[in-house]
C-alpha cells in the first residue's frame, strides 16, 4: 500500500515538473517550431514575397540549390559558394580560436596572482562587451587602406605605402571577418578554458610534481585528456556559433566590401528572401542549414558520451 | 615582469609567455582605445598616415568644435531628431525585461527537466535544444508574421516576446540544476510546502550566479540584437540602440568622428555593467562547466 | 545673416501655403463622414525633405483635422528591406516611396492601388501623364492606370571642385574631362598616392549603383543590359568587355586610381578638404552642401559638368536617372487611400519649394518652366542630360541584376578575374534572373 501512495505522489510530483516545462514549450512552440515548419512548408513553394499566388513544387527548390549547373545560380550567389564561405569561416575561426584560447587559458592560469590573472581575464573579455554593429564600424575604420591595420602590417612587412587591401582582396577580406570575430570572442573562450581547468582537481598535478615529470609533459599527458570534455564541448559550441555568423558580414557588405567571398549562408539566406524576395529558396536553404546544425550537434553528443572522463 | 617574482629566477620562457600575454592584451584593448580617441577627431585625422593616438588640440577650441560637433551629432542625431534618449531607454526596457523573464522561465523550465521524470521528458528537453540550431534568419519572417499577427509591431511586446527566454538558457539551467542535492528538495516536501514554493524559495534562491550569467547573457544579447528590431521597431520612437549606430554608417552621411562618439556613448552602459558585474561575466558563460567537475 | 533670411523665407512660404491650403479644407469639409483616419506613412530619411514635409503634414491635419499621419523614417536601404516584408505579412505602410526598382514588381503583383485622381487633383491618368515631363509617368503606368506620382526623378552628372583642380595645375573651366579618357588623365594628374594607398582621387565610381552609373558607358559603347524585346541579357559582347577593361584600369590593380574600398566619393565631396576631385551626383547634392558645409557652397569652387562619354562612343547616353514615386496601398480603406491621395497631392503641389530647399526636381512640365529651376545653379546641365537620357533597368529582379553587377565588376577591379570571364559569368547570371521573370 504504501508503496502505490509513494508510486502516486512521483506521479503527482510528475505533473508539477511537466507543468513547469509547460510556459517554456508554449513559447517555443510559437516562436520557434511554428516559424521552422512554415519555414519548411515554404521551402516546397516557389513563393515570392510579393506575389499572392504561389504552388507546391515539391522538392524544386532544394534541386536548384544543389545543382547549380543544371537549374541556375540564384542570381551568382550560389549554395555551394556559401557553403564554402561558411566553412573557410568557420575552420578559420574556430580552430585558431579554440587552440589560442586554450594556450593562453594554461598560460593564465599558471601565474599565481589573482590580480594579474584577473587582469587578463578582464582585458581579454572586453570586446565581447561592445556589441557587434559597434565592432564592426571600428573594424571598417581600422581596416581602410589608409586606416591603422594597413599602417601595421607596412610596419610589420618592412614595406612602405603597400595597400593590403583588407577589404577588397578576397582572401584579406575573409581574413579580416576571422579577425573581427577572434577578437570579439577570444576572451570569452579562454574564460570557458580557465574554467574547465579549475575543475580539475589540483592533487593529480601534486601527484604529477612527485612523479617528477616536467610541466610539458604533464600538459600534454595529464591536463589535455582531462580538459578533453570541456574542449570538445566548447570546440563544438565555437563551431555552431561561427556557423550562425551574420552580422559581421552584413555589415562589411552593407560599407562595400564585396559579397561573393563572404557571403556565408545566414546572409544568403537574408539576401535570397528579403531582397531578391525569393522566400521559398530562402526557406530551403535555412532547413538545409538547420540540418547541417543538428548533425553536428548529433556529432557533439555521440563524441562528447564516449569520451566521458571520471577524475 | 618586476611582479613576476614568485619562481626568483626568470627564465626566457616566462619572458616570452608575458610577451604573449601582453601582446594579446594589446590587441585586444587597441580597437576600444581607438574607438574612444576617435570620437574626439574629425574624419581627417582618423585616417591619418601615419596615425596620431592624440586628438589634436584644436578639437577643443572654440574655432573648430569637432569634439562638441562629433557627440553633438551623436547624440542629436544626423537630423536633429534627438531619438537617442528614447532609443537608449527602449534597449535598456528590452534588455532588462528579457533577462528577467529568461531568468524565469528557464529556471522553472530547467527545473522541471533537471529533477522532475514526467513522461517524455527526455523528448521535450530535445525539441528544446533543437531550437537552438535554428538559425534567426531562417525564421524570421515567419516570425514577423506572428509578430504583426499579434499586433506587436512598433510595441515593446514586439521587441521583448520573441526573445523571453532562450534554449540555451534552459540547457544551462537544467545543468546547474542536475547537481542540486534533491535531499533539500525531499525535505521541503515533508515540510509540506508545494512545488512551486520549493522552486521560489529554495530552488531559485540557490542559483544566484547562474542567474546572474544567465541574466547578464540574455542582456548582452538584448542589447546586441539588431535584426529583429529592424523589423520590428519602425518608428523612431521605437528604436534600439543598435539601429540607431548603423544609421551613422549608411554611404550618404557616414561621419566616422560621430560615428565613432556614438558607438562609444551606446557602449557606456555595458561598460558600467561589466564594471559593477565583471565577476559574473568572467565567472559567466561558464558556471556549469564548473559545476560539472 | 543669412540664417534670418531663410527664416523668413520660410515662414513666407508657410503663410502662403497655409492660404493655399484653406482652399483645399473646403473642399473636403463637404464631406460628411469625418471619423478618424490613419496614415501610416514610410520613407527614407532625408534631414532637408523631412523639414519641409513635416510642415506640410502639419498643414494638411490643420485641415483635415480627422486625419492623423504618422511618419516612420528610414535609412533608404532597410526602407527597401522593411516594405518587402511588411507587404510579404500582408501588412504594409498606407503610403510609402521607394525607388522605382523597388516599387515596380508591387505594382505588378497589384499590392498597391491605382490612383485616385480626383483626390489628388487631376483630372484622369491622361490629365497626369500630361502635366508631366514625357516619359516620366511611364514606369508607374499599368493597363491605362497610373500608380504612383514622383517625389523626385533623379539623374547624377559630374559634380567638381575647381580648388582641387587648380592645386594639381587644371583649369576647371577648360580640362573638366569630356570624356572618359579624360577622366582617366585627369584623375591621373589630381591623383595623391603614399605607396599605393591613395589619399587624394580624381573621380571615383559609386560602387553600389552600377544600373544608374555604368549601364550608360556600355550603352556608349553600343552594349546593353537587357536587349530591346526584354529577352536577351548583356548584349554587345566587345562593349561590354571594354567597359570592363577601363574599370580594370581605373583600379588597384590597373592605374590605381580609385576603388570601392575608399570612402565613397559623394560623401567626402561636402567636406571639401581636398580628398576628392569630382563625384557622381544629382541636383539635390547642391542642398547638401549648403546643408553641410554653407561656406564651400558660397564659395563658387565648386561646378557641375556633364556626364563624360568614351572618345568612340557610338552614341551619347547621360547616367540613367531614377524616380522615387509615391503610392498607396492597395489595401488601405477606400477612405483611407483617397486621404493618402489628397496628402501626397498636397504635398506635391509645392514641387518649387521641393527643389529649392531639398534639390528633388519633381519632373512636372510647370516645375521645368517654373523660374526656381531656371535660376538653380547648373540647372541647364541637368535638363539637357534629362532630355538625352532614359530611366534605369526597372525590372521584377533588378536588385538582383545590381548585385550580379556588383560582382562582375569589382571582380574585374579587385580579384583578377579577366574581362572575358567576366562577362561570360556576368551574361550568364542575368540571363537567368531575366528568364526566371
Amino acid at each position: 500500500m504504501s508503496k502505490t501512495k509513494h508510486y502516486s505522489i512521483e506521479r503527482k510530483q510528475a505533473r508539477w515538473g511537466f507543468l513547469f516545462t509547460v510556459p517554456c514549450l508554449l513559447f517555443f512552440a510559437i516562436f520557434s517550431f511554428y516559424p521552422i515548419i512554415n519555414a519548411f512548408f515554404t521551402s516546397l513553394t516557389n513563393r515570392d514575397v510579393l506575389k499572392k499566388s504561389w504552388k507546391f513544387i515539391g522538392f524544386e527548390n532544394y534541386a536548384y540549390l544543389f545543382f547549380p549547373d543544371k537549374y541556375g545560380t540564384n542570381g551568382g550567389f550560389t549554395l555551394w559558394n556559401s557553403l564554402r564561405a561558411s566553412l573557410t569561416f568557420t575552420m578559420g575561426t574556430f580552430i585558431p580560436m579554440v587552440v589560442i584560447s586554450l594556450i593562453l587559458a594554461v598560460l593564465l592560469s599558471q601565474l599565481r596572482s589573482t590580480r594579474q590573472k584577473g587582469f587578463f581575464q578582464i582585458s581579454y573579455y572586453m570586446p565581447a562587451v561592445l556589441s557587434s554593429v559597434v565592432a564592426a564600424s571600428i573594424w571598417m575604420i581600422l581596416f581602410d587602406p589608409r586606416g591603422l591595420v594597413n599602417q601595421l602590417s607596412n610596419w610589420m612587412m618592412h614595406t612602405e605605402g603597400r595597400d593590403f587591401q583588407w577589404l577588397t582582396d578576397n582572401t584579406m577580406l575573409q581574413v579580416s571577418t576571422m579577425i573581427v570575430y577572434f577578437w570579439k570572442y577570444i576572451g570569452y573562450f579562454v574564460i570557458l578554458f580557465i574554467t574547465g581547468l579549475a575543475s580539475i582537481p589540483p592533487t593529480i598535478y601534486e601527484a604529477a610534481i612527485v612523479d617528477g615529470s616536467t610541466r610539458w609533459h604533464t600538459f600534454w599527458k595529464i591536463t589535455l585528456p582531462l580538459l578533453k570534455p570541456t574542449i570538445v564541448l566548447v570546440s563544438i559550441m565555437a563551431m555552431l556559433q561561427c556557423l550562425k555568423t551574420f552580422s559581421t558580414q552584413y555589415m562589411f557588405v552593407q560599407n562595400g566590401a564585396a559579397r561573393q567571398p563572404i557571403d556565408v549562408i545566414t546572409m544568403n539566406i537574408y539576401f535570397t528572401g528579403i531582397r531578391m524576395r525569393k522566400i521559398g529558396r530562402a526557406s530551403a536553404m535555412s532547413i538545409v542549414l538547420f540540418v547541417i546544425m543538428l548533425l553536428l550537434t548529433y556529432v557533439q553528443f555521440a563524441l562528447s558520451k564516449t569520451d566521458e572522463v571520471d577524475y | 615582469m618586476a611582479s613576476n617574482t614568485y619562481t626568483g629566477k626568470v627564465t626566457v620562457m616566462e619572458v616570452l609567455v608575458w610577451i604573449l600575454l601582453v601582446a594579446v592584451v594589446l590587441f585586444t584593448l587597441a580597437p576600444i582605445v581607438f574607438m574612444f580617441v576617435a570620437s574626439f577627431m574629425d574624419a581627417k585625422q582618423i585616417l591619418s598616415m601615419p596615425f596620431n593616438w592624440i586628438p589634436s588640440k584644436s578639437y577643443f577650441t572654440s574655432a573648430d568644435r569637432t569634439f562638441f560637433t562629433n557627440f553633438h551629432k551623436a547624440i542629436w542625431g544626423n537630423n536633429n531628431s534627438f531619438s537617442f534618449p528614447r532609443n537608449i531607454v527602449n534597449s535598456l526596457v528590452v534588455a532588462i525585461t528579457d533577462s528577467v523573464t529568461t531568468v524565469l522561465l528557464a529556471s522553472l523550465a530547467g527545473y522541471g527537466i533537471a529533477k522532475f521524470k514526467f513522461k517524455g521528458r527526455n523528448f521535450v528537453f530535445m525539441a528544446i535544444m533543437a531550437t537552438m540550431m535554428i538559425p534567426f534568419e531562417a525564421i524570421m519572417i515567419p516570425l514577423y508574421m506572428v509578430a504583426s499577427g499579434m499586433r506587436m509591431i512598433n510595441t515593446y511586446q514586439g521587441l521583448i516576446v520573441p526573445f523571453m527566454v532562450s534554449a540555451f538558457g534552459v540547457f544551462q539551467m537544467r545543468q546547474y540544476l542536475i547537481t542540486f542535492p534533491s535531499e533539500y528538495l525531499d525535505a521541503a516536501r515533508v515540510d509540506g510546502l508545494n512545488e512551486f514554493r520549493i522552486y521560489s524559495r529554495i530552488v531559485l534562491p540557490n542559483c544566484t550566479p547562474v542567474v546572474a550569467t544567465l541574466g547578464i547573457l540574455s542582456f548582452r544579447n538584448q542589447w546586441d540584437n539588431l535584426l529583429w528590431p529592424l523589423l520590428v521597431a519602425q518608428s523612431e520612437k521605437m528604436k534600439t540602440i543598435p539601429q540607431y549606430i548603423t544609421k551613422f554608417s549608411e554611404e550618404k552621411q557616414t561621419d566616422e568622428g560621430a560615428m565613432m562618439a556614438c558607438a562609444f556613448i551606446a557602449s557606456i552602459p555595458m561598460f558600467l555593467l561589466f564594471a559593477c558585474l565583471s565577476k559574473y561575466f568572467i565567472g559567466g558563460a561558464a558556471v556549469y562547466e564548473s559545476r560539472k567537475g | 545673416m543669412k540664417k534670418k533670411v531663410f527664416a523668413l523665407l520660410v515662414s513666407l512660404l508657410a503663410v502662403g501655403s497655409m492660404a493655399f491650403a484653406q482652399g483645399s479644407q473646403e473642399a473636403a469639409s463637404k464631406k460628411e463622414d469625418n471619423s478618424p483616419i490613419t496614415i501610416e506613412f514610410w520613407t527614407h530619411e532625408d534631414a532637408n525633405r523631412q523639414a519641409l514635409e513635416d510642415r506640410y503634414i502639419k498643414e494638411f491635419q490643420e485641415t483635415h483635422p480627422n486625419v492623423t499621419v504618422n511618419v516612420t523614417r528610414q535609412s533608404a536601404e532597410k526602407l527597401i528591406e522593411l516594405v518587402g516584408t511588411a507587404f510579404a505579412a500582408g501588412q504594409g505602410p498606407t503610403m510609402f516611396n521607394l525607388s522605382i526598382n523597388d516599387e515596380r514588381p508591387l505594382i505588378d503583383n497589384e499590392l498597391v492601388a491605382p490612383m485616385d485622381y480626383a483626390a489628388a487633383g487631376y483630372k484622369d491618368a491622361k490629365d497626369v501623364v500630361d502635366k508631366y515631363a514625357a516619359g516620366s509617368i511611364d514606369p508607374v503606368m499599368k493597363d491605362g492606370e497610373v500608380y504612383g506620382l514622383p517625389l523626385e526623378l533623379t539623374q547624377w552628372a559630374i559634380f567638381l571642385n575647381k580648388k582641387v583642380f587648380r592645386d594639381a595645375g587644371l583649369d576647371p573651366e577648360k580640362d573638366y574631362p569630356k570624356t572618359w579618357e579624360d577622366m582617366v588623365e585627369v584623375s591621373k594628374k589630381i591623383v595623391k598616392r603614399d605607396g599605393d594607398v591613395l589619399t587624394r582621387r580624381g573621380y571615383d565610381f559609386r560602387y553600389k549603383y552600377y544600373l544608374e552609373n555604368n549601364i550608360p558607358m556600355v550603352e556608349q559603347l553600343g552594349g546593353a543590359l537587357v536587349s530591346e524585346d526584354g529577352k536577351e541579357a548583356v548584349v554587345g559582347k566587345d562593349a561590354w568587355i571594354k567597359f570592363f577593361q577601363f574599370m580594370k584600369d581605373w583600379g588597384p590593380n590597373g592605374q590605381n586610381l580609385g576603388s570601392p574600398t575608399y570612402t565613397a566619393a559623394r560623401k567626402l565631396f561636402n567636406k571639401d578638404n581636398g580628398d576628392i576631385a569630382m563625384c557622381s551626383t544629382g541636383l539635390y547634392q547642391e542642398a547638401r552642401i549648403l546643408h553641410d558645409n554653407p561656406d564651400f557652397y558660397n564659395s563658387g569652387e565648386w561646378m557641375v559638368v556633364p556626364y563624360p562619354k568614351f572618345k568612340d562612343a557610338v552614341k551619347y547616353v547621360p547616367s540613367n536617372y531614377y524616380g522615387h514615386y509615391y503610392m498607396v496601398n492597395a489595401s488601405a480603406d477606400e477612405r483611407t487611400r483617397k486621404a493618402a491621395w489628397e496628402l501626397i497631392g498636397y504635398m506635391l503641389s509645392h514641387g518649387d519649394e521641393y527643389l529649392d530647399k531639398v534639390g528633388l526636381v519633381q519632373p512636372s512640365k510647370a516645375l521645368f518652366e517654373s523660374e526656381t529651376f531656371k535660376k538653380a545653379p547648373y540647372s541647364d546641365v541637368f535638363q539637357s542630360q534629362l532630355e538625352q537620357g532614359h530611366i534605369v533597368y526597372y525590372g521584377a529582379n533588378s536588385t538582383a541584376i545590381q548585385s550580379a553587377l556588383d560582382t562582375a565588376v569589382k571582380s574585374v577591379m579587385l580579384q583578377g578575374v579577366s574581362p572575358e570571364d567576366a562577362y561570360k559569368q556576368l551574361k550568364q547570371t542575368v540571363q537567368e534572373l531575366i528568364d526566371e521573370q
